[in-house]
């Protein structure tokens, strides 16, 4: 596992991926950063995540759409495949390479609350749960992402069908307030990773909502193994 | 060292191998002889767990495939028809790479892989981008990724297509001295290629068992007559008359022509005395030979007379 994580991780930078990806984000959040706290004048790091957030959408898939499709593309997967590694542990090990890639960013916006803390009061519980529940969130949406990219050889389907799979998430919010029936409105909602994120700005770690994070996590996961035992089995 | 019994995959109604049985001995270097489509990548990826068996087993020093895949793949290195090579890392990483994830433990990991390097002659290149390397360098790559770790069984998937002549003859005889202390499987639609590396020799067609002998056993008992291609200048009718009038010869085609030499091949079952009466009878009639060889037995011909199917073969020549 750990070589398959190396290799990948260091694929994003040898490629130019990892460094575009790594400029939009930062650029991206630097811009919402001056935006919301250097415009509005406030130290609370919730507004700024939840515009993150929403852009997160749209960039993450560029981290996963190749992860496995290009493999079965290039035929790389035959190594893979064909050496002492399990489907399982292959499958973890790329995708926290992605996740790695992600987690390098979100420790460079680290400066921003340090610079809020260096001029203000900056609401620390509310920040370290902005983070958990951002690098939570953005976790099932990779693996997400990762689940679709074992699905084609195409890296632009997997992204797209990634895409259509987060947005459909996102509208899961606003779909329930329009469904009549109260339990089933319910259950969307519980369904709606977004809706989740809202405990962790408040600066709750709260258990259930983590659990409920990871667990989507390793459910698309052992999806995307799945995928790799059934095409083995075809 | 290798059992396999019974070997059966489908692929909906279609079978890609139809109860395959054979079995290597260790140290053995095996061919694996088939025209495209009979079902040699099919066997090599389910002998390396790449896919699974419909039904049918592997079994690899002991060990099935289904039941332990991890120790299977430990004792296999293979290379696949195209070998699975990341373009955006460099050689010695790409190496580096396959060492650890085939978590192999030497004592001393560069000395390891740079006996592979310099085997495989790839030492030149090691520090370059693997997507720059020729399709020569990528498959001697793909042969060093197979061979990091020292695996015991090696599995080659048609090694040397694509290849230069000068290339295909360095690693056919990397494969030779691999063979030495190593079971190999090696699998090639070229009879030549079998001929020079291997022990013996296992023809499948469609999925289905054909023959299994030694490279000249085979020849033998295929029991082709020999043909021979004759290059003459001059009259082309006299010739072709000359040709089939002489004793013991049959089958006068004429394959090609430039100018006005022509290209004739025959079967021949010629005496000696007949060689020398045709010789003469060239002579007099004034066209010289400018040219005498010996036609290549094909995998055509031993199909041919192994299957003894003609349409099937024909058909199948279209895929060669």
């Amino acid at each position: 596992m750990k070589a398959i994580f190396n290799r990948e991780f260091n694929s994003y930078f040898n490629s130019m991926l990892g460094y575009v990806f790594l400029t939009i984000f930062l650029l991206l959040t630097g811009v919402m950063f001056y935006m919301v706290n250097i415009g509005y004048m406030t130290a609370s790091m919730t507004s700024f995540f939840a515009t993150v957030n929403n852009a997160a959408v749209f960039f993450l898939p560029l981290l996963t759409m190749r992860l496995f499709s290009e493999d079965r593309k290039l035929k790389t997967d035959q190594l893979l495949l064909t050496s002492p590694v399990s489907t399982g542990e292959m499958v973890v090990g790329k995708y926290l390479a992605s996740l790695g890639v992600l987690v390098v960013g979100t420790a460079i916006t680290l400066v921003y609350p340090i610079i809020i803390a260096f001029s203000g009061n900056l609401p620390v519980a509310e920040t370290i749960g902005c983070y958990v529940g951002f690098i939570l969130l953005c976790g099932v949406i990779l693996s997400i992402g990762a689940f679709m990219s074992s699905l084609t050889e195409s890296q632009i389907v997997a992204a797209i069908a990634t895409y259509g799979a987060l947005i459909f998430t996102i509208m899961l919010g606003s779909v329930a307030s329009f469904v009549p029936n109260e339990v089933i409105s319910q259950i969307l909602l519980w369904l709606s990773p977004m809706q989740r994120f809202a405990d962790f700005t408040l600066g709750i770690l709260n258990f259930e909502s983590i659990i409920y994070y990871i667990s989507l996590i390793g459910l698309f996961l052992f999806f995307t193994t799945m995928v790799f035992e059934k095409r083995r089995l075809k | 060292m290798i059992t396999i019994s019974n070997l059966t995959k489908k692929y909906g109604d279609k079978y890609a191998l139809n109860d395959l049985t054979f079995d290597v001995q260790e140290g053995e270097v095996l061919g694996f002889l088939g025209p495209n489509g009979a079902g040699k990548s099919t066997t090599m990826n389910i002998i390396t767990g790449y896919i699974a068996a419909t039904s049918g087993t592997v079994t690899v020093d002991g060990y099935e495939i289904s039941e332990n895949p991890i120790e299977v793949k430990k004792m296999i290195g293979y290379l696949p028809e195209i070998p699975p090579l990341y373009l955006d890392m460099v050689v010695w990483d790409y190496l580096e790479f396959v060492y650890e994830l085939k978590k192999v433990n030497k004592e001393d990991k560069n000395e390891h892989l740079q006996t592979i390097i310099d085997m495989v002659k790839i030492d030149d290149v090691k520090k370059r981008r693997i997507g720059n390397l020729s399709k020569g360098y990528r498959q001697r790559v793909g042969l060093a990724g197979a061979l990091v770790g020292d695996p015991k069984v090696l599995i080659l998937d048609e090694p040397t297509v694509g290849l230069d002549p000068k290339q295909i003859i360095e690693i056919r005889n990397v494969i030779k001295t691999l063979g030495k202390d190593r079971t190999v499987i090696l699998s090639s639609h070229i009879l030549s290629e079998i001929s020079a590396v291997c022990d013996r020799v296992i023809i499948i067609n469609k999925g289905e068992f054909v023959a299994e002998d030694t490279p000249e056993n085979l020849s033998k008992k295929v029991g082709c007559k020999k043909k021979i291609i004759f290059t003459v200048s001059g009259d082309r009718e006299k010739a072709e008359e000359i040709l089939k009038n002489t004793h013991g010869v049959s089958n006068v085609i004429c394959v090609s022509s430039s100018g006005n030499s022509y290209d004739f091949e025959f079967e021949t079952e010629m005496a000696d005395e007949d060689k020398r009466k045709l010789f003469f009878d060239f002579a007099e009639n004034e066209i010289p030979i400018l040219m005498q060889k010996e036609s290549e037995q094909s995998l055509e011909d031993i199909f041919l007379s192994l299957t003894g199917n003609k349409e099937e073969v024909q058909e199948d020549e279209s895929n060669i």
